[in-house]
């Protein structure tokens, strides 16, 4: 892995991203022609695409795009046929012939503009009026965009540690906000309390009471932004009536949303005086904390800011909200947090309310365009798994860690407010879209997105995860944003009669959104792909596969299948779908499983799928719903490399006898003189074998002559840090010892080959796990029985 | 008339005169001295100077004589001298008494219509047939006091009033009680007459200027006379001053039982015949004696006449030359009408009249009421020493406004319990036939006299106060130890209880406990017991202090905002350090905003509460934070409140949000709420509607309706008032206004949860910050207790009917007080269940447990012990005036709301005529048709009730918030300010300097009527509230210059504060206004009245000359019209 990474960015110009050359990465790079050969491959055909993706050669054009006729409106792209003498561009999607605008005259074979360069599949237009439809009525853009906005929530029902804590994650982050950033903060506990920055005498605050569902127009009522909320003006963020009711002359959110170097004494002033929440907790109690309250008027604050300007609602959440609408638990201490089990049998009384109310908050904050990020830091559950649905449709980030001290809440909370080549590129006001060509109808999206419920004819009658659209919000996007489309294959009558079937489909996929820097772009990939006819051409599938994205996919899709079908098996699912498949694509003699061979381009897939049955994905039952919501969430919005890794882990071994390589994710790497590193996503594992730890407890690597000892102990740190600091949310690092209770991150994680039932098997100084679970090996032993079985 | 003499006159006189004799010899002599100079007339009223009179009579008389009837008078003074004098004397004395005591009103009063009477007599038959008409105030046998009026002698124009000592006295003989003073006539008569309106005029300045010089009263009757000239006064003055002075006791007796005859029969009979029969009947000097004392009295006159000869002389001048002058000035000041209105109002009484011939006669001449005799109140500066008890009686108590001391001797002072009368009746038949109302009025917590020995505190320790088993009464010195000690009898309900061991003693040889003079619960009216954990739900409550403060628009604009910030920044510095202090604050407008003022803050935090539908506390904690902890930062911020509001533009008010608000923050605590408001609460939570706008537009389609809007609008704050009480959160309510604010509504949370209501309007920032910080710092730092129960027993035989006050009552019996302080009286109605035996006693018991400000629970209990009579003239013989018109007004107040005006107005003076009647019927034994007969003790009940008719609550005219404010003052006012808030007290200013007043600061006070308003003059009116000036358009400017620091009336400014420059003037003058403030425990607001101003002011010299309760009013009757309307009134009831 370590050399990987070191190696990914310097042959990213010369050899094919790993994400695909335009972060696009397809189940099936060659897709069958009809309906039922795509239903025999098993595996939906489906593209993950990551819409502003970073990339070295990214050409961005400063001016607008030129899009086909309504109602197709796809962009001018390199896969366009161009009459040059008549100034005629053919749109690969629908056909049709468009003339070139003036302002194209010049258009010719040896000039032609950049959009139309064949290695420009993705071009960024920088132009000034951006349409996200097909009209060009767009308004002129505001000279200046509006600053982003981060709004805080800070959760005070927790102990002082944990504050203390807080204010040092704050006091940095203040520190690290771009200047003309907007800030506001809210903090909470019993009662939702606003802070208006803006105001100069003293400090003063806004109390909402945790208990009461506040309608938006309410809160802003309250706050005397109800006017200032309904201006319409676009471009002016101070604009809409002088005053709302007379409150104060200038009675506009920006008395709560200050420019962070206006505010930044009063922030820091603030966070010095902000205490634990003084309401008395009763024992036998929980603390009473209203997270959903506090997110309401949120939301409602920001609807008062101006269509368009790009927002974050922070939230750091330090326990299960139990008081008002989105409360998940009780205050009564006897009343455990809701389990998968309670989920299942429908014994969690308040889940489905939350749902609802998250949902509606979603709804709102899409509307608004704005993001919602979760930062939960307890040892309990905090809600995520309520609180999903709001942080998944905008976009949002989310971690969860033990502890607002630990590092995992820490650095990733920081990074969120890093620029330059640390950023995460945080972005606002996404709006996606898909052109794809007649044959193809588009499913849905699994991912940070939410359907715009633009319909058209590219819509599928089935639907998965955002669908019946074409057309997503993303309020929060980053570079790492990854979103997973299915697509349906239905030939049309027309197409197919059209005489020459086109050998080539083409996709379209547009992203307009407000850059970290404020500025609106539109990036357009468009990417083609060959068409398979007829079944007899395997062996065109069997090259098309890209077995990760499929494990991936696979992933996304059965997790989602069962967060959306309570009967739904997902053990079954995917085992089935493994036996299809190699029965599939594998070279077998019916009946022998000896005979069964399998095309390179899928031998790991069975393993994927066998990590992916063990995977907290899948596994729900160790984990507690938020931790699965967690999981999923990223699992969803990673991209593909990332993503294969949530899923099977990589294992790299450290020893004097080699240099650092990866090794295989089983029981049987464990070794007295080696070092291990897990990376398993959410967790990075040092794992020191017994002799390792025994040399190092006894101070080796302080001594001169060992200092390759010493290098062999950090070398593994090293490449950790190198990770972790790629990496959002930060990955938790656990160091530990063979035999050492922390071992078991590891030992979970890997191939039980040798179990305490074939104890007698295992190489000396290695290690055995205990359970009952199959090992790899005899997966695939069932696995190529069942294949071959007719 | 001539049968009640003989009877009346000796008895009546006596005791009316056995004490004031002496007392008003001296004042006496020195009035007559100085009328001799001035008047002698004049002076020929008063008793005292025997040796004065005397002259005064041998002059007076002559003049009269020469007036009227030379011969008359001395006849008169002879043969009055008998009767007379014993009126005279009683009167004299009486009033000297009363005026040193109490007030000198009713003695004078009495004592006045004694003379009135001997005035008309006196008049000789001119004089007489002018005074007999008028109105006799009897002294009563008991200490009633008859105002004889001689309604038919009124009509008749002439003969007008006839008023008749003589009845009275003869009740008062009955009564035994010397006191009796008849009005009797002759006021009636110079009332009449047109010339009656002058002499009214003329004769009440002088008269009292005269001071006890009844002269006046003679004036008065010589206006009438006037006709004769001088003459005529002066015959009068002479020969009823001559008579009552020679008459000595004689005559004063005379004048008690006579002047009803005498008037009665003066009338007639003088004109009849001619001076003898004036003589005889005493009448004239009666009359001057009246005048004399009370005409002295009211105007001021009283006082003077004793205590300030000087001002006699001044004033006589007035009445001798003046008087003439002044009459034909005064009727254009005093309104011009009220003269004719007189006469006008006398064409009724004619048929009366009838009676009296000689009023018939004088009609033409001006017969009339004389004004100055008629009772007034007076003040007086001496101070009684007050047993409770003296050898085991109940005495009377001084008069709640008078200057007394008070010795508990087993029942407890008047100040904390006052009766409405001090006997009580066997029956409720006999209650009932009385008429008078059977109630308590208690203030728990009245601040005593410092001379007063303080409340001994009594710990019982664990076992807590001995208490009946039974009705659960507390021991007190009337329960009855049997058995050598073992038992003991309850005084409430009877039972027979055992005593607790520890508490055994044996009884000595009189039957009472051996410790009973040591132990302060068995020899005290009032004791306090230290409360036992059985009398808390809780620990003690802190004192806690919650400041709300409104910020909208208006309130910012006008400076109430301000205001209020400066008055808690420098009302909190009075506060108690301690923990036990605790403070918080809250502004408002369409929000709530809280402070956080923790210490440990670099600054308060402001806490911005926005749902004003459904309001919550922002903070469990440091919203209310120990004093002592937050006395930096809330003085940081109160400074800070205006000017970071200063551009507040929110123009609505979340009153009720904000309450509701500030009340969960108290909620745990409990403690008292501030609230400084400034405009009509208009948004969120019990917000209200501008009724008044929307009353104006449908008073067109029905008046009748109108009333109603001076209940609250809904229930909405009566609901969380209620709440509030059950937490024992008590509101206060700063009104700084310039508009409607919806009192009626709003009064409701203050009057459930036990505080009250501040009104300022106009508010003014310049002239009203001052008092809204000193009522501010009186209402925080004066004696008071919080989560106060408070529940009232008397004896089997009677039960408690009713409390009424500002408080919350959940059960039937007790009543929550969530603050009590030291200014607020509940007042509490019996009826008998049962009847008493005669000449046992029935018992109150007022047990009031209560947390001090420093955290101590304690049981304030008090007792009273009255005997029962089943003699309706015991009756009246005990009332209480102050605390009967204390009932009345609260009777008013509660009628407000639910009557239209005129019926409350009906009502009340119902109440005042059943009563007159029941006394006019029942005890009266002599009765002529045309005289009006008050109990000495009621004589004043007429005047106060004319001033309740006529007082802002009743009036008309005022405005809604006015009225209810006046409604919700009244509901919780003691019986000691509730006089002088329907009858304020007028003193003049620009003499101040010139001014004896025997040693106190306060100079007498005037009458209430503009005639005695002077363009030269300075005078100040006050009623505990208010203070206003009113200057004349000629004042000396040296005067203006020393007292305002301007040099002309036109440079006064509109807004006014008192200053003091440096000159001896304004040192008396803020000397004088300072001693008001401490009397009335109040700021007082000032506000400066010109005669003449051209525009802005002329509201404000309406509102004092609506103070003017004697005069006509567009509205009202004048005090005489007044007394010929009840005396009418009886009439009919007699018929």
């Amino acid at each position: 892995m370590a050399e990987m990474a070191g190696v990914a960015p310097a042959t990213a110009a010369a050899a094919p991203d790993p994400d695909g050359f335009d972060g696009v990465r397809m189940t099936w790079n060659a897709w069958p022609r009809s309906k039922i050969e795509a239903s025999k491959c098993v595996i939906p055909v489906a593209a993950s695409i990551a819409p502003i993706r970073s990339f070295p050669d990214l050409v961005v054009l400063p001016y607008s795009p030129l899009r086909c006729k309504s109602p197709c409106s796809a962009v001018l792209n390199p896969f366009c046929r161009v009459d040059f003498p008549s100034k005629i561009w053919i749109c690969p999607f629908c056909f049709s012939r468009n003339h070139f605008p003036q302002h194209y005259a010049a258009i010719s074979e040896t000039n032609v503009p950049g959009e139309l360069y064949p290695q420009c599949s993705t071009v960024e237009y920088a132009g000034p009026p951006l349409v996200s439809g097909g009209g060009q009525s767009a308004a002129p853009m505001a000279p200046t965009p509006p600053p982003p906005i981060f709004l805080f929530i800070l959760d005070t029902c927790v102990i002082e540690e944990e504050l203390g804590f807080v204010k040092s994650a704050m006091r940095r982050a203040i520190g690290l906000l771009p200047e003309n950033a907007l800030v506001g903060l809210i903090t909470y506990g019993t009662q939702v309390y606003l802070h208006e920055l803006g105001f100069s005498d003293l400090s003063k605050l806004y109390v909402f009471r945790g208990t009461k569902d506040i309608s938006k127009e309410q809160i802003l009522d309250q706050l005397g932004l109800s006017a200032a909320g309904r201006s319409p003006a676009p471009g002016f963020p101070k604009g809409g009536m002088p005053q709302a009711n007379g409150l104060h002359p200038a009675a506009s959110v920006n008395r709560f949303l200050l420019p962070a170097s206006d505010c930044e004494y009063t922030l820091n002033a603030l966070l010095d005086e902000l205490q634990t929440d003084q309401w008395p907790v009763e024992a036998g109690n929980r603390a009473r904390r209203c997270t959903g309250v506090a997110l309401s008027v949120a939301a409602g604050l920001l609807g008062a800011c101006l269509p368009g300007t790009g927002a974050r609602i922070i939230a750091l959440v330090g326990g299960p909200c139990t008081e008002g609408p989105g409360m998940i638990v009780s205050k009564d201490l006897s009343e455990p947090v809701r389990s998968h089990k309670d989920l299942d049998k429908d014994a969690a009384p308040h889940y489905h309310k939350a749902v609802k109310f998250y949902d509606n908050l979603s709804k709102q904050l899409v509307n608004q365009g704005h993001v919602l990020d979760l930062f939960a830091s307890a040892l309990d559950q905090v809600g995520i798994a309520e609180m999903k649905v709001a942080i998944e449709r905008t976009g949002g980030l989310v971690v969860l860690a033990e502890s607002f001290g630990h590092p995992v809440f820490k650095d990733s909370f920081k990074r969120i407010f890093e620029s330059g080549e640390q950023s995460l590129g945080l972005s606002f006001n996404g709006t996606h879209e898909i052109y794809c060509s007649k044959e193809i109808k588009i499913q849905g999206i699994i991912g940070p997105c939410t359907s715009l419920e633009k319909k058209g004819a590219l819509c599928s009658d089935t639907v998965i995860g955002q669908g019946n659209t074409t057309a997503w919000k993303i309020c929060g996007l980053d570079r790492s944003t990854c979103l997973t489309v299915f697509f349906d294959i239905s030939p049309s009558e027309r197409s197919n009669q059209s005489g020459i079937p086109n050998p080539q489909l083409y996709i379209q996929f547009l992203t307009n959104y407000q850059n970290p820097e404020g500025e609106i772009r539109l990036r357009v990939t468009t990417i083609t792909r060959r068409w398979v006819e007829g079944s007899a051409n395997t062996a065109e599938l069997v090259d098309g596969f890209d077995q990760e994205t499929a494990a991936v996919v696979l992933a996304r899709y059965v997790t989602f299948k069962m967060e959306m079908e309570e009967e739904f098996d997902a053990m079954r699912y995917l085992d089935r779908s493994l036996i299809r498949i190699c029965s599939r694509f594998g070279d077998y003699q019916k009946d022998d499983p000896n005979s069964f061979i399998i095309n390179p381009n899928f031998s790991i897939f069975p393993q994927f799928i066998f990590n992916l049955r063990r995977s907290q994905f899948v596994q729900v039952f160790n984990n507690s719903p938020d931790e699965t919501a967690y999981f999923r969430i990223l699992l969803n919005r990673e991209s593909i490399a990332n993503s294969v890794v949530m899923i099977q882990p990589s294992l790299i071994s450290y020893s004097f006898n080699a240099p650092p390589s990866p090794t295989l994710l089983d029981v049987a790497s464990i070794a007295p003189d080696r070092i291990l590193l897990l990376d398993a996503y959410f967790s990075i594992v040092i794992f020191h074998g017994t002799t390792i730890a025994q040399w190092r407890n006894m101070g080796y690597q302080n001594q001169p002559e060992h200092q390759a000892f010493a290098l062999l102990l950090q070398a593994p740190h090293d490449d950790a840090q190198m990770i972790i600091s790629d990496r959002f949310p930060v990955a938790r690092l656990v160091v530990c010892d063979q035999h050492g209770s922390q071992a078991r991150f590891l030992l979970a994680k890997l191939n039980p080959s040798a179990t305490y039932n074939s104890a007698h098997d295992v190489a000396p100084g290695s290690d055995i796990i205990f359970t009952d679970d199959v090992s790899l090996q005899v997966f695939c032993e069932h696995l190529q029985r069942l294949a071959v079985q007719s | 008339m001539a049968s009640s003499f003989p009877p009346g006159r000796p008895s009546g006189s006596r005791p009316g005169y056995y004490p004031p004799t002496t007392a008003n010899p001296t004042p006496n002599p020195s009035l007559a001295s100085s009328l001799p100079g001035a008047m002698q007339n004049l002076q020929i009223g008063r008793p005292p100077p025997a040796s004065q009179l005397p002259p005064f009579l041998s002059g007076t008389p002559a003049a009269v004589s020469g007036g009227s009837r030379p011969g008359p008078p001395p006849e008169a003074l002879p043969s009055r001298p008998q009767f007379q004098q014993p009126p005279v004397i009683s009167n004299g004395p009486r009033f000297p008494t009363p005026a040193s005591s109490r007030e000198p009103l009713t003695s004078s009063i009495s004592t006045q219509g004694s003379r009135v009477l001997p005035g008309s007599p006196s008049a000789s038959s001119q004089a007489n047939d002018m005074v007999p008409p008028t109105i006799y105030t009897s002294s009563f046998s008991a200490p009633a006091s008859g105002i004889p009026m001689a309604p038919p002698s009124m009509v008749s124009g002439p003969s007008q009033l006839h008023s008749l000592m003589g009845a009275p006295p003869s009740q008062h003989l009955m009564g035994g009680r010397p006191s009796q003073n008849l009005m009797g006539g002759r006021p009636s008569q110079p009332l009449m007459g047109g010339p009656p309106s002058q002499p009214l005029m003329g004769g009440p300045p002088s008269q009292p200027l005269m001071g006890g010089a009844p002269s006046q009263p003679l004036m008065g009757v010589p206006p009438s006379q006037p006709v004769m000239g001088g003459p005529p006064s002066q015959p009068l003055m002479g020969g009823s001053p001559s008579q009552p002075l020679t008459g000595g006791p004689s005559s004063q007796l005379m004048m008690g039982v006579p002047p009803s005859q005498p008037l009665m029969g003066v009338p007639p009979s003088q004109p009849l015949m001619g001076g003898p029969s004036s003589q005889p009947y005493m009448g004239p000097p009666p009359m001057h004696q009246y005048s004399g004392l009370r005409q002295p009295l009211p105007t001021s006159g009283a006082a003077p006449p004793f205590g300030s000869p000087p001002a006699w002389q001044q004033q006589q001048p007035r009445p001798g030359v003046a008087p003439i002058s002044s009459m034909v000035q005064a009727p254009p000041q005093m309104f011009g009408a009220p003269p004719s209105l007189l006469t006008q109002s006398m064409p009724p009484v004619p048929p009366v009249m009838g009676n009296s011939p000689l009023a018939g006669h004088h009609s033409s001449t001006p017969s009339k009421i004389d004004p100055d005799q008629i009772p007034r109140p007076m003040s007086s500066s001496s101070v009684i020493v007050f047993e409770t008890r003296q050898g085991n009686q109940v005495n009377n108590p001084p008069p709640a406004t008078s200057d007394f001391v008070v010795k508990d001797t087993g029942n407890c002072s008047p100040r904390l319990i006052r009766c409405t009368m001090n006997q009580i009746p066997c029956s409720g038949d006999l209650l009932s036939t009385s008429s008078m109302p059977l109630a308590l009025l208690v203030q728990p917590l009245a601040i005593p006299n410092p001379a007063e020995e303080p409340i001994q505190v009594v710990d019982f320790g664990e076992i807590g106060p001995i208490r009946c088993s039974r009705c659960k009464g507390y021991i007190n010195p009337f329960m009855k130890f049997v058995e050598q000690g073992k038992r003991f009898i309850c005084n409430l309900c009877g039972h027979s209880n055992e005593t607790p061991r520890d508490y055994f003693i044996n009884l000595g040889p009189d039957g009472r406990r051996r410790d009973a003079d040591e132990r302060p619960e068995l020899c005290r009216g009032t004791v306090e017991f230290v409360a036992t954990k059985e009398y808390m739900v809780r620990d003690p409550m802190p004192a806690v202090f919650f400041f709300l403060v409104d910020v909208s628009m208006n309130a910012i604009r006008t400076g109430a905002t301000a205001a209020a910030c400066s008055a808690i920044s420098q009302a909190i510095a009075d506060l108690p350090e301690g923990p036990r202090t605790m403070a918080g604050i809250a502004t408002f407008d369409s929000a709530i905003h809280f402070y956080n003022l923790k210490r440990a803050l670099q600054q308060p935090l402001m806490l911005v509460v926005p749902d004003i539908q459904d309001v919550y506390t922002p903070l469990h904690t440091d919203l209310i934070v120990p004093v002592g902890e937050c006395r930096q930062h809330l003085e940081q911020l109160l400074e800070s409140i205006p000017s970071m509001f200063e551009n507040n533009r929110v123009a609505d008010s979340a009153f009720g949000a904000a309450i509701k608000a500030a009340f969960l923050a108290l909620k745990p605590t409990g403690g008292k709420l501030l609230v400084f408001q400034s405009v009509l609460p208009s948004i969120g939570t019990g917000s209200l509607s501008s009724r008044e706008a929307e009353g104006r537009t449908n008073v067109s389609s029905g008046e009748k309706e109108a009333h109603k809007l001076l209940q609250p609008a809904d229930m909405t704050l009566k609901t969380m008032a209620i709440e509030f009480a059950e937490y024992q959160v008590c509101v206060d309510i700063f009104i700084t206004t310039q508009a409607f604010v919806d009192i009626a509504s709003v009064s409701v949370v203050p009057r459930t949860t036990g505080g009250q209501v501040y009104y300022y309007y106009p508010f003014s920032a310049l002239s009203d910050t001052a008092k809204l910080y000193n009522d501010l710092r009186w209402n925080i730092s004066r004696p008071q207790g919080f989560e106060a129960v408070m529940r009232v027993r008397c004896s089997q035989g009677l039960q408690v009917q009713e409390y009424s006050g500002n408080f919350c009552k959940r059960i039937p019996t007790d009543i929550d007080l969530p603050g009590i302080d030291c200014d607020k009286a509940i007042m509490v109605s019996f009826k008998h269940d049962d009847k008493f035996q005669e000449g046992t006693e029935c018992a109150f018991q007022c047990a009031l447990l209560y947390t001090t400000i420093y955290g101590q629970r304690r049981i304030r209990v008090s007792n009273l012990s009255l005997p029962c009579t089943s003699m309706l003239g015991n009756l009246f013989r005990s009332a209480d005036l102050d605390s009967q018109f204390a009932c009345f007004l609260r009777q008013a107040a509660t009628g407000i709301p639910t009557s239209p005006l005129s019926q409350v107005r009906e009502q009340i003076m119902n109440l005042c005529v059943n009563i007159l009647h029941s006394y006019r019927k029942f005890c009266a034994t002599v009765s002529s048709a045309g005289q009006l007969i008050l109990p000495e003790s009621l004589k004043l009940l007429p005047i106060y009730t004319l001033a309740l008719c006529k007082s802002t609550g009743l009036r008309n005219d005022g405005r809604l918030d006015e009225r209810s404010y006046w409604a919700s003052h009244v509901a919780s006012l003691s019986v000691s300010f509730a006089i002088p808030w329907v009858y304020p007290r007028m003193i003049s200013i620009h003499d101040l300097t010139s001014k004896e007043n025997n040693g106190s600061i306060l100079s007498s006070t005037l009458p209430l009527s503009s005639e005695h308003l002077n363009d030269d003059g300075i005078y100040l009116l006050e009623n505990g509230e208010d203070c206003l000036f009113f200057i004349g358009n000629m004042v000396n400017a040296e005067i203006l210059q020393q007292i305002f620091g301007v040099t002309s009336v036109d440079g006064l400014p509109t807004q006014f504060v008192l200053q003091q420059y440096e000159n001896t003037f304004s040192k008396i003058l803020n000397d004088v206004v300072n001693e008001i403030r401490r009397q009335r425990c109040s700021f007082l607001r000032m506000r400066l009245c010109r005669k003449g101003d051209p525009s802005g002011q002329y509201a404000r010299m309406m509102l004092f000359l609506s103070n003017m309760v004697d005069d006509k009013a567009p509205g009202g009757l004048s005090y005489v019209e007044f007394l010929v309307h009840v005396h009418r009134q009886i009439q009919t009831k007699m018929a």
